[in-house]
């Protein structure tokens, strides 16, 4: 199946690795867990480059937050007790959800993203917490904003480049803080059908201070609702607005029919996995609605 | 075709594999008699074709073999300790975990590694490592009760010791 495949290098380092892909012409494809890769099984691809052992695995603080290395693991990003704790473990509970065990143990978070399926789990976390990326190619490297990141369904603007890291600025936190991850799928491990990643902050007399609404598999790509999160600030977080908020997500998303499921399905779905996540981040600060 | 040469230490043995850059370590498995690794949907849904490699537990469908050079790698034919089999695979026997036997192997692997993480599991938890194995006999009943009697048959032995 895979006798296209000509060679298998394993660089010591980065620059090594982007080397050999920037000398390939375009028949080379880095290698990281192998799960999308093995599976779309594209026969263009000449050879393959493994950056699994180039130690981009690591989880650690850095000045103002996170940073993640590409080649961490769904299962290494779901046991993190930083992970676990950072934005109330949204992130780590997308990676939880990214397929079964077996799979978790090999996916890597580059590898999601780089993928770019619309439906990443991993994505619409990040975006909700302003994550930037960091890549590299034969030129140097590069520091881009997540949003903007992704072109369409499996595109991305780093093309050919070696995705290094990911940084999570320290994400608002506190007593009127909360955070929820929200994902509707055939079976819980399934892709997503709609995911929802939202980020609240709460004024004392619960207008709201600040929000951020990220949404997966309904656009093309993984998408923020700004004009959701236009209405709700400043307004007191109360079950009418939040059925307005809702309303306007369902307006902003453009969601395909597919197998899985109708756009006019995941357009319903996309306003009820806002508003569950809405009151969920409320209920986090003890204000029940 | 250009080969390349890999190394791994399987069920405890050294071994070296002339293998094609593109190989799937399922295949390449298969091809060196380690039939207990079963093929199935070939797109890592099903987990049939489980191993452990550094312990862990992967769909060897969707890893290219040379992604397994300098790994240790454990099948199904090297769980048992002569002829004495594993606590897991006895649970499954006791318990009738078993019907075609298809999924057996990765189920009683991927089990393995769960539970040398996790030896004091809930059924809940049970469950959702068994959601990467997909069993089209009858179901997962027998099954997770299989895993938890095994769980308890370990704590129980380490406790005797």
């Amino acid at each position: 199946m895979f006798d296209h495949i000509q060679a298998f290098h394993r660089p010591r380092n980065i620059q090594e690795a982007v080397r050999l892909i920037h000398d390939g012409e375009g028949a080379g494809r880095f290698l990281a867990g192998g799960t999308d890769l093995a599976v779309q099984a594209d026969r263009s691809v000449r050879f393959l480059v493994d950056i699994s052992k180039l130690g981009l695995n690591y989880i650690r603080p850095s000045g103002s937050g996170w940073v993640i290395g590409a080649t961490a693991t769904m299962a290494e990003l779901e046991k993190s007790p930083a992970i676990r704790a950072l934005a109330n473990g949204i992130l780590a509970q997308a990676a939880a959800l990214c397929g079964s065990v077996q799979n978790r143990n090999v996916a890597t978070l580059g590898g999601n993203l780089m993928n770019a399926s619309p439906a990443a789990d991993t994505a619409t976390p990040l975006l909700a917490l302003d994550a930037v990326v960091t890549f590299a190619d034969a030129q140097g490297q590069r520091t881009a904003a997540l949003a903007g990141f992704f072109s369409g369904p499996h595109g991305t603007a780093a093309g050919g480049m070696l995705l290094l890291e990911v940084e999570v600025p320290q994400p608002p936190a506190g007593a009127r803080v909360g955070w929820s991850f929200q994902k509707l799928g055939r079976t819980q491990s399934d892709i997503s059908l709609v995911n929802a990643a939202v980020g609240l902050g709460l004024e004392p007399d619960h207008r709201v201070k600040w929000v951020r609404i990220a949404l997966g598999a309904v656009a093309p790509t993984p998408m923020r609702a700004p004009n959701a999160e236009a209405l709700l600030v400043g307004r007191k977080l109360e079950p009418a607005i939040i059925d307005e908020a809702a309303a306007e997500v369902a307006r902003e998303v453009r969601p395909i029919s597919d197998v899985r499921a109708s756009a006019d399905y995941r357009r319903q779905m996309s306003a009820v996995l806002v508003k569950r996540a809405l009151r969920e981040c409320a209920r986090q600060t003890g204000y029940a609605l | 075709m250009n080969t390349i040469e890999i190394g791994v230490k399987i069920n405890g043995e050294s071994k070296r594999w002339r293998i094609a850059p593109g190989d799937l370590l399922l295949d390449v498995l298969r091809r060196e008699g380690y039939y207990g690794v079963k093929r199935g949907c070939e797109s890592g849904e099903c987990g049939a074709c489980t191993v452990l490699l550094d312990g862990k537990a992967i769909n060897s469908c969707v890893m290219f073999a040379a992604q397994a050079d300098g790994c240790e790698l454990l099948t199904i034919e090297g769980l048992a300790q002569g002829d004495t089999l594993d606590p897991i695979q006895d649970a499954f026997l006791e318990c009738g975990a078993v019907q075609c036997g298809y999924c057996t192997p990765g189920m009683i692997l991927n089990a393995k590694a769960f539970l040398a993480q996790q030896p004091d599991p809930s059924e809940d938890e049970v469950r959702d490592m068994l959601a990467g194995n997909l069993c089209r006999c009858t179901g997962y009943l027998k099954p997770v009760e299989a895993v938890l009697a095994a769980a308890e048959a370990c704590r129980q032995k380490a406790k005797d010791r």
